[in-house]
């Protein structure tokens, strides 16, 4: 063997073990967070670990590969679809039907990223918003398949003995957050490793400027389809494990669902994950911390009720504005300026 | 027959107010390269002004004209305060990039709707409302016999039809609008000749939001007024503008009356809740056949 050529050790191999490391420590994280909230915050957590799966897709979708969806909602709404009907007709079990909404939701995407690959910016935009709307009234057109406004009932079950056996009594919020967790550690994982490898890499040159991603052998249309695909599974396990806290129908999944997802992409850094998490934190949280504050205050009805989409929408507004990269742009730059 | 009447009439007139929601999305896509996704959250807002004029005993016609002017105003305000300075920074290393370019102006607008509707609720409560017309909506009677046309459907094909007359007019007689169609051409060949862009452009921001304006005071006294009534008029109006090719002023006019007579015959022949899958349908039909739309020239879809 020749003595002079050592092989590269390749860098994903390390990339690998770090998003293992940060996948584990966010579930002890919740895990140990969960301990210490109540009932209610508990089932608020296992919203953020389903919404946050959501998030990432975002962050896929936008952050790195720079395509523009306002039709995530839809996606959930037929991941949550797929896996509710597998659930009541076929008989199938939950964690089954999980897995196999990640597959009906991307095959979806891949339809939808056929299309979205012959557009961008606004008319991406516009086509996504268009079906927000639409997929779920197809809820309510195929009545007697779908059940109409009236929705199919799922739920998560209940814990299995041997659980409640290991760890002591769980209840239900914290057995709803016990589901979805390891689905959310596992979409860390995947997503923390997609963007730092060769794939994630080819999304950003496509992102960053299309002529010269193809010109130097990006197939654009391809690339545009597999993060459809990718983002698109993601977004239908979310709407899964969401449908799952109880009910899958359109009102589940509003126009309203879609765009707050985007938002608390944009609020934490489209480009960060760590900002989809601490996005999706803050617009789980807010309305809960602005009711505490306004406790103590005397004020009318209608305005305690609209001051959550108020302010999210004026801290839209104000990250757009003052700093497009979001909290984790804003980080990196207080950081950046520390060190000269 | 009279089904087929009732379409066709309804269809015109919901296709007259398409037709101006559609122009009002052309005209700031043209002159700023953004799709307002906010511009029926602009005038939802000022629906509400009118409406609470009107609940003041101010007649409608005052109500309605302050509410053109609001909408103008807020329309000039979102491109002051928000669009320019957006588009103009060019130290961001973020809209260094190609795509968040387009991306974050749409990111921006949804935030502008998002602030508006909760605005609205705020201060007018956020239930539904009526919204008066200014002629019964009663079929008109020739004799004893029904016409499949109400004086209401008049008055918004009448408003709708001046209002295009005058935009025509200001397009092809004025020099102001030789110089928006110029900057929309080029802005970098218009800025050269001595015309100023930015205030253009903003003027183009203002007649859009009179636009969209109008058209929510027209389609209220239908479907009533609440924060989300016209998020469906904004889709339907950029499938429109879609379907006749975003960068044509008539196009956009033409692919509004198409989309009017296709959810009206949809909702006459078939069932009011397979509007929203037409609306898809056809979205995506057009992408697809005709992606630089009816009237759109290839070269300057921006995609």
């Amino acid at each position: 063997m020749s003595k002079g050529i050592k092989p590269v050790r390749l860098k994903y191999t390390v990339i690998g073990r770090r998003s293992t490391l940060l996948s584990i420590a966010l579930f002890i994280l919740f895990i140990l967070l969960s301990n210490q909230f109540d009932a209610y915050n508990q089932s608020q957590l296992a919203n953020i670990a389903t919404l946050l799966i959501a998030v990432f897709s975002i962050t896929l979708l936008t952050g790195a590969s720079g395509q523009i969806s306002l039709g995530q909602g839809a996606i959930m709404a037929v991941g949550g679809y797929g896996s509710a009907l597998l659930v009541t007709r076929l008989g199938l079990s939950m964690w089954l039907a999980f897995i196999l909404a990640i597959f009906i939701s991307a095959l979806f995407g891949l339809f939808l990223g056929l299309a979205a690959a012959r557009l961008s910016g606004p008319y991406l935009a516009g086509t996504t918003l268009v079906m927000a709307l639409a997929i779920p009234s197809i809820a309510v057109r195929f009545e007697s398949f779908f059940s109409g406004d009236v929705g199919l009932s799922v739920d998560y079950g209940v814990p299995p003995t041997w659980l409640s056996n290991l760890v002591g009594e769980i209840s239900i919020e914290q057995w709803s957050l016990y589901v979805v967790l390891p689905f959310t550690a596992i979409a860390l994982f995947a997503v923390l490793n997609l963007s730092n490898t060769r794939t994630g890499r080819t999304w950003r040159a496509v992102r960053d400027n299309e002529v010269s991603a193809a010109l130097s052998g990006i197939n654009i249309a391809r690339t545009k389809v597999i993060v459809f695909v990718c983002a698109s599974g993601l977004a239908g396990l979310a709407g899964a494990l969401y449908g799952f806290r109880g009910l899958v129908a359109p009102s589940v999944y509003p126009t309203d669902l879609s765009l707050t997802l985007l938002t608390a992409a944009v609020i934490g850094g489209l480009r960060s994950i760590g900002g989809a998490i601490f996005g999706t934190f803050v617009i789980v949280f807010l309305p809960d911390i602005i009711e505490k504050i306004t406790a103590n205050i005397e004020i009318p009805e209608t305005i305690g009720n609209y001051l959550p989409s108020l302010t999210i929408g004026i801290l839209l507004l104000l990250t757009v504005i003052l700093n497009p990269r979001g909290a984790a742009g804003a980080l990196e730059h207080a950081r950046h300026r520390r060190k000269h | 027959m009279t089904s087929f009447l009732t379409a066709f009439f309804s269809g015109t007139a919901q296709g007259a107010i398409y037709a101006l929601v559609s122009l009002g999305l052309v005209l700031v896509w043209r002159g700023a390269g953004v799709v307002n996704f906010a511009q029926m959250g602009q005038a939802m807002f000022t629906t509400y002004i009118a409406s609470q004029m009107i609940q003041n005993n101010y007649s409608y016609w005052t109500a309605f004209v302050v509410a053109l002017i609001c909408g103008a105003a807020l329309g000039a305000l979102v491109d002051l305060g928000l669009m320019r300075p957006l588009t103009s920074r060019k130290n961001s290393k973020l809209l260094n990039s190609q795509s968040m370019r387009t991306t974050i102006p749409v990111i921006a607008s949804l935030g502008i709707l998002g602030v508006l509707k909760s605005l609205a609720g705020i201060f007018w409560a956020g239930e539904e409302r009526g919204f008066p017309s200014p002629v019964a909506p009663n079929a008109i009677k020739i004799g004893e016999t029904n016409l499949a046309i109400t004086g209401f459907d008049l008055f918004v094909i009448g408003a709708v039809f001046i209002t295009l007359v005058l935009t025509t007019i200001f397009f092809t007689k004025t020099g102001m609008g030789l110089a928006m169609r110029a900057s929309a051409l080029n802005p970098e060949v218009t800025r050269l000749s001595g015309i100023k862009v930015g205030s253009v452009r903003t003027l183009g921001w203002a007649i859009s939001g009179t636009a969209s304006s109008l058209a929510g005071l027209l389609v209220t006294p239908r479907t009533n007024l609440s924060p989300n009534t016209l998020d469906l008029l904004l889709i339907v109006g950029f499938t429109a503008a879609v379907v006749g090719g975003l960068s044509s002023l008539m196009g956009s006019v033409l692919g509004g009356f198409i989309l009017g007579y296709v959810i009206s015959f949809v909702n006459v022949y078939s069932a009011p809740e397979n509007v929203f899958i037409a609306i898809l349908v056809f979205l995506l039909l057009a992408l697809f056949i005709r992606p630089q739309g009816i009237l759109g020239s290839k070269e300057v879809r921006r995609v």
